[in-house]
């Protein structure tokens, strides 16, 4: 009988697996929604945890902190969109002289490489690249419509999700490893701990890198007078969140406009000297302290794992192959300890 | 199958009244109110065990502590230098029974192995009670977290006590039998 029920339990909880797999994956806008809620909810975890240790119930811990929360992001909304519309939309009229700039580097470029290599190889990339341009700054304000759309779809999606995972998850996670045999019971409570415990801190390590970046980069450019500071601040927060490569991509609009712009040499300094300061903070700081901590994975790895994600899920991919990977590690540590280590 | 994932799913079995009643019975939970047992109770677990299923295995890595509801638990060891004949090595230690608890230095342990095999001896019900649990009543409700931890400080005291006083007998014994 309780072999049978252990087939059960096994077949119910590998059965309860694939589908939220299959609807994840299948549905539009479900996989992003749950990647966002998921971080949603391990940044909010804790200031939930620091309500109701005061004595506030849960529900009601929740339930105030996102309608603050919500009441917040209004309020932003309200205050940032001037300021965002109105660089989109100077971004969208300049966007034509920056393409045509970065043509004319790049075609500087090409004729001094060839000069240099003179005759041994003739490098032809100029006119690909005026193209790729040429289509994609057309391509991203026709799709702006769909992606704002798609957008909006995650931003509802996301928080509703959040908001359960939050009040009722370590519920539903009991409700789950009740159906986990008893012979794997213990190892699969330890193998959840770890994971939330590893998986929380790391995400709100990287947001807190994302976040400070985002901010030392907007409030630098702004000081020195950049143009289009809030939208390079915010790219360079999200693009932060790819490990090694990040930071790089992070910067190269704003040094490719002070080239393409023919911005004094002060001013590129400037450009370079906002973006090194904002690095060195997170190299030498936030992460030595906060996330180096939290991810035990050697570099190695991690470029192995960036460029596995990479070449899987795009953009995505490389922000959560790292999260991904400790979970693998971890899972891999597990059964490691008992089965095989146990079993010897 | 359907009716077993249901009722799995979503009836609560011993009602948990039942479950608080018994986690009052035990010393680690005495101390706490209604309110702090009912928070509990919703984090702790109850799991069933057929005849002879084994609960955890010596060496295994221990999570956390058991409490009996109903049913027993044979406590067992396996001595060593006894080659592949394992059961020619196995002790039993004791005999556990409803109310009983066994396992609660995993929860203070780090990744500790368990030094005995606990096995039901008839069908049983079991509240677990595992170190995340603990963290997680530390962090939402510490209150209720320092109680259960005093208590379970006072029971480990007590065993390292009784473990003392055993090996000072077994010395004397030991010494007696020398000088015979």
């Amino acid at each position: 009988m309780y072999n049978r029920e252990r087939i059960i339990k096994s077949a119910a909880v590998g059965g309860i697996i694939v589908l939220c797999a299959l609807i994840i994956l299948k549905v539009d806008n479900i996989l992003l929604s749950f990647i966002l809620a998921f971080v949603i909810s391990y940044l909010l975890a804790p200031v939930v945890n620091a309500a109701e240790r005061t004595g506030i119930s849960r529900k009601v811990a929740v339930a105030g902190l996102f309608l603050f929360l919500t009441a917040l992001f209004a309020t932003g909304i309200y205050l940032l969109l001037p300021v965002v519309t109105a660089q989109v939309s100077a971004l969208r009229s300049e966007l034509p002289h920056f393409i045509d700039g970065v043509s004319k580097l790049l075609i500087t470029a090409e004729t001094r490489i060839n000069a240099i290599l003179s005759g041994v190889y003739q490098l032809d990339v100029s006119a690909t690249a005026n193209r790729v341009l040429s289509g994609l700054s057309g391509q991203m304000f026709e799709d702006l419509p769909r992606y704002t759309s798609s957008s909006l779809a995650v931003l509802i999606l996301a928080p509703f999700f959040a908001f359960f995972m939050v009040l009722d998850g370590q519920a539903a996670a009991k409700k789950i490893l009740e159906l986990v045999p008893n012979n794997l019971f213990e190892p699969a409570l330890n193998l959840k701990h770890r994971m939330n415990a590893q998986l929380g801190g790391y995400i709100r390590a990287r947001l807190l890198e994302a976040g400070i970046v985002c901010l030392v980069v907007w409030l630098g450019l702004a000081v020195i007078g950049f143009p289009y500071a809030v939208l390079l601040g915010t790219f360079a927060g999200l693009t932060n969140l790819i490990p090694y490569i990040g930071p790089i991509i992070g910067a190269v609009p704003a040094i490719l406009m002070t080239l393409v712009t023919g911005a004094s040499g002060l001013t590129v300094l400037a450009v370079v000297a906002v973006y090194t300061v904002a690095q060195l903070i997170d190299n030498f700081v936030i992460i030595p302290l906060v996330v180096a901590r939290i991810v035990d994975l050697h570099p190695v790895v991690v470029v192995i794992v960036i460029i596995v994600g990479a070449q899987l899920a795009g953009i995505i991919g490389m922000i959560i192959s790292i999260p991904v990977a400790c979970i693998l590690k971890l899972t891999a540590m597990a059964i490691y300890e008992h089965l095989v280590e146990f079993g010897n | 199958m359907t009716d077993y994932l249901w009722k799995n799913l979503f009836k609560r079995t011993p009602p948990e009244k039942a479950l608080h009643a018994i986690l009052r019975e035990n010393i680690l939970f005495e101390d706490l109110t209604s309110k702090q047992l009912r928070f509990v109770s919703n984090i702790v677990h109850l799991r069933k065990y057929s005849s002879n299923e084994t609960i955890f295995r010596q060496g295994e890595i221990g999570v956390g502590m058991y409490i009996i509801v109903s049913g027993s638990v044979t406590i067992s060891a396996q001595q060593a230098n006894r080659g592949a004949d394992k059961e020619a090595g196995k002790t039993i230690i004791t005999r556990l029974g409803s109310g009983d608890f066994f396992g609660e230095l995993a929860l203070v342990e780090e990744n500790g192995r368990r030094s005995a095999t606990a096995e039901a001896a008839e069908t049983t019900e079991l509240i677990g009670f595992f170190k995340p649990d603990l963290l997680e009543i530390l962090e939402r409700n510490p209150l209720a977290g320092v109680k259960i931890t005093l208590r379970l400080g006072e029971v480990l005291g007590r065993r390292l006590r009784e473990t003392t006083e055993r090996v000072s007998v077994l010395e004397e014994q030991l010494k007696r039998n020398r000088a015979e």
